[in-house]
């Protein structure tokens, strides 16, 4: 399987499900129709338990070798966080390209995955991103440091949370002390008929 | 006595983060030999603004002006694949005369960014003329820019379901009158920037990122097409009108048929660039004047269309080619009227990992050319201390030009 | 070729420059004193380029047709509109406004336009001539 066989989506999606059994959940072949001529952009979407998350990217990258790697976001819901890996495989012909969506939940109270930087060096800047926004922990990573946070920031709070760790205190409202002056408000006449 | 035997070692010089050549400031750690660079490290993160934190505090329709202010020159795109993400999640259909629309106007920047970058590149080198002749042609793209959304720089055109002014027929001898000024000039600024010897000199065998090095630090936009990786948004998953129109990947090989990788290729790209989107607002305008009257936004009353994003549901991802790569938003959203999670990566972020690969073995003079070739944001100065025997000694921005300067006269004579 | 840019520069050497030279051709030593020449007349200052149609500059505010609907309010991405309750119109704060023109397309009785002065500068935040009200 390279690029000279290319894959319909429905056979990528097969070809995962039968190698992972069981911890490929949630599959998900969304076809939108773009442009005057209306024609076909193909999203795949994914579940991956964490324990197979490096096996999935490496299958992915037999299916084709310059797999693509866009970004990863993440938001936290409930008692869990979700990790989402944006790849891209097919690309060099018109229209052919297919994007890839791995979601990764992790539960919140033991928040560590794989680090695919050994696979594609690409990744490094984003997982140290999901280290220091959503207080995740990365195995192996090679360069544990902040890159986009600066090093004074206070230590357990995490900016994209949504729940008691979150950044809120460290927002401010810059127009809350500005001195405006009142508005023209036109008297109010005392005998009113 | 006999003399104490010493060691040859390196130096480690940082350089940053306001800094020569760079958009976003960025802090870099060279390890130095004499002129040599032997390795490079790289930190980021000094104009972290908080965008996608105060993003999901607001309404669809204010995050797009909160998008727009990302970057100043590729201020047409953030908002477009943010309002591209939430279409997909709405199920929004755009009209077809907004998707046309929409094509123009993304050509059109691409034709300010590029030709900024022209200018920008001959004045590291030390070539200000060509500097001052490259904005001058500029300044007329901004004004048909002025004249079609109201404001050079931060357009404003966007909407989510089409776009917020026509192109109606009496604007149309003006966008045929600045083409054909571009046109004309363009053959100029090719003779200059291809053939001259001053740039061949500077940027032949320079900076060089091979094409599996390209393919594993997950290059995007002129900087992985310039190594000969065929990567372009617009033709792979194509958008608005693009699967329309008539073009293909713009690689070296188009004018000399060979790959190197380094920075002249990365000219050539740049420029052919340039002259593609000149070709395609002209095969967008031709299509729009033979199409009759029609909607440019899918719902006009911006009340209802509030309502209708507070009720959708689920994630979507929005991509573009913006003029320096692939730009990709996140976004998803749970019934409210605020986004639940917005995930922004601009292109220059994927673009910075390429820059160790391509300085090592260069001179510190070629600093400001390679980082500028690979087209980060705006200049800044900067401040470099090199530590040499002990001593400690500061260049500023203007010395590390004038290094870059003296070099080329060093080579001319 | 190999000096080509000696004929570009020659060229210009004959022709007019480019750059508009506004609002003098020299510097003036005092700049206050520059503008109060100019007021009473002694001098004269060379115009900005012109503007065209559909400029997005200063924010026009016709009071009497507001009705007092608040959906300009919901739609600022800079919060730059205030809500007057006793006599039910708005203020504007130029200092906050970021001329994406959004009000002006959800207003249902189109009280807001868009003028097209640009020089706004001030030393107030919150000057007379900064709030439009």
């Amino acid at each position: 399987m390279s690029r000279e066989q290319k894959l319909s989506p429905e056979e990528i999606v097969d070809s995962f499900t039968k190698e992972f059994s069981g911890k490929i959940t949630d599959t998900k072949v969304e076809r939108h129709k773009i442009g005057p001529s209306k024609l076909e952009m193909i999203h795949i979407w994914m579940t991956v338990d964490r324990s197979v998350y490096k096996d999935a990217v490496k299958h992915l990258m037999t299916i084709d070798e310059e797999t693509h790697f866009a970004v990863g976001s993440g938001y936290d819901i409930e008692d869990r966080i979700e990790i989402i890996n944006h790849f891209s495989i097919y690309f060099g012909k018109k229209g052919e390209e297919i994007s890839i969506n791995f979601k990764i939940p992790l539960p919140k109270s033991d928040p560590v995955m794989d680090s695919i930087c050994d696979l594609i060096p690409g990744a490094l800047i984003s997982e140290q991103e999901k280290q220091e926004m959503l207080g995740i922990k990365v195995k192996n990573i090679p360069k544990d440091m902040r890159v986009f946070i600066s090093d004074d920031f206070p230590e357990d709070m995490y900016p994209w949370r949504k729940d008691e760790m979150n950044a809120d205190k460290m927002g401010r409202n810059l127009h809350e002390h500005d001195k405006i002056p009142a508005a023209k408000v036109p008297e109010k006449k005392e005998d009113e008929e | 006595m006999p003399a104490e035997a010493t060691e040859k070692s390196t130096y480690k010089i940082p350089i940053g983060p306001i800094h020569p050549a760079l958009k976003e400031p960025v802090m870099f750690e060279f390890e130095v030999d004499g002129e040599r660079i032997v390795d490079a490290d790289v930190y980021l993160g000094h104009v972290h603004r908080t965008i996608e934190w105060t993003g999901m505090r607001r309404n669809p329709v204010q995050v797009l002006y909160l998008a727009e202010r990302i970057c100043g020159i590729c201020s047409y795109c953030h908002p477009m694949s943010f309002a591209l993400a939430v279409e997909r999640i709405a199920g929004i259909e755009v009209p077809e005369r907004a998707e046309y629309l929409r094509v123009v106007q993304a050509e059109l920047e691409r034709i300010c960014s590029h030709t900024l970058w022209a200018g920008v590149a001959a004045h590291e080198i030390g070539f200000d003329s060509v500097l001052f002749l490259t904005w001058q042609v500029r300044e007329k793209a901004l004004d048909l820019t002025e004249y079609l959304t109201g404001n050079r720089v931060t357009k404003a055109i966007t909407q989510i379901g089409g776009v917020r002014r026509d192109i109606t027929k009496d604007m149309v001898p003006k966008i045929e009158e600045t083409m054909g000024f571009l046109k004309d000039n363009f053959g100029k600024l090719k003779k200059i920037f291809l053939d001259d010897k001053t740039f061949k000199m500077r940027s032949q065998n320079v900076g060089v990122l091979t094409k599996e090095d390209a393919l594993k630090l997950c290059a995007v936009g002129p900087t992985g097409r310039a190594s000969g990786v065929k990567k372009d948004v617009r033709i792979d998953q194509p958008y608005f009108a693009f699967s329309e129109l008539d073009f293909d990947y713009v690689t070296p090989d188009v004018l000399t048929g060979e790959v190197n990788g380094d920075v002249y290729d990365r000219i050539i790209v740049r420029l052919l660039e340039v002259k593609q989107s000149i070709d395609l607002i002209e095969q967008c305008v031709d299509i729009l004047s033979g199409m009759p009257e029609g909607d440019i936004v899918a719902e006009p009353k911006i009340a209802k269309l509030l309502n209708q994003l507070k009720k959708a549901e689920g994630d979507g991802i929005g991509r573009m080619e913006a003029p320096r790569g692939e730009v990709i938003h996140y976004v998803k959203m749970d019934g409210h009227e605020h986004p639940y999670s917005w995930k922004v990566r601009a292109p220059t972020y994927n673009n910075i990992l390429p820059w160790i690969p391509m300085l090592k073995g260069e001179q510190i003079a070629d600093i400001p050319i390679v980082a500028a070739s690979t087209d980060p944001c705006m200049s800044c100065t900067n401040r470099v201390g090199i530590v040499q025997d002990g001593n400690r000694k500061m260049y500023s921005g203007e010395d590390l030009h004038e290094l870059s300067v003296q070099k080329t006269r060093r080579l001319m004579q | 070729m190999k000096f080509s840019m000696i004929p570009q520069v020659l060229s210009q050497m004959l022709k007019k420059p480019f750059t508009n030279k506004f609002p003098a051709k020299y510097i003036p030593s005092s700049v206050t004193g520059y503008l109060k020449d100019v007021q009473s007349g002694k001098a004269k200052m060379i115009p900005p380029v012109e503007t065209p149609e559909g400029f997005r500059g200063k924010i026009q505010y016709d009071r009497d047709t507001c009705i007092g609907c608040k959906l300009c309010i919901k739609v600022c991405p800079t919060d730059a509109i205030e809500f007057v309750p006793e006599t039910k119109k708005i203020r504007i704060y130029l200092s906050r406004c970021c001329f994406c023109s959004q009000c002006n397309d959800i207003c249902p009785k189109d009280c807001l336009s868009m003028g097209d002065e640009f020089l706004l500068a001030d030393t107030d935040k919150y000057s007379s001539d900064l709030i439009v009200e």
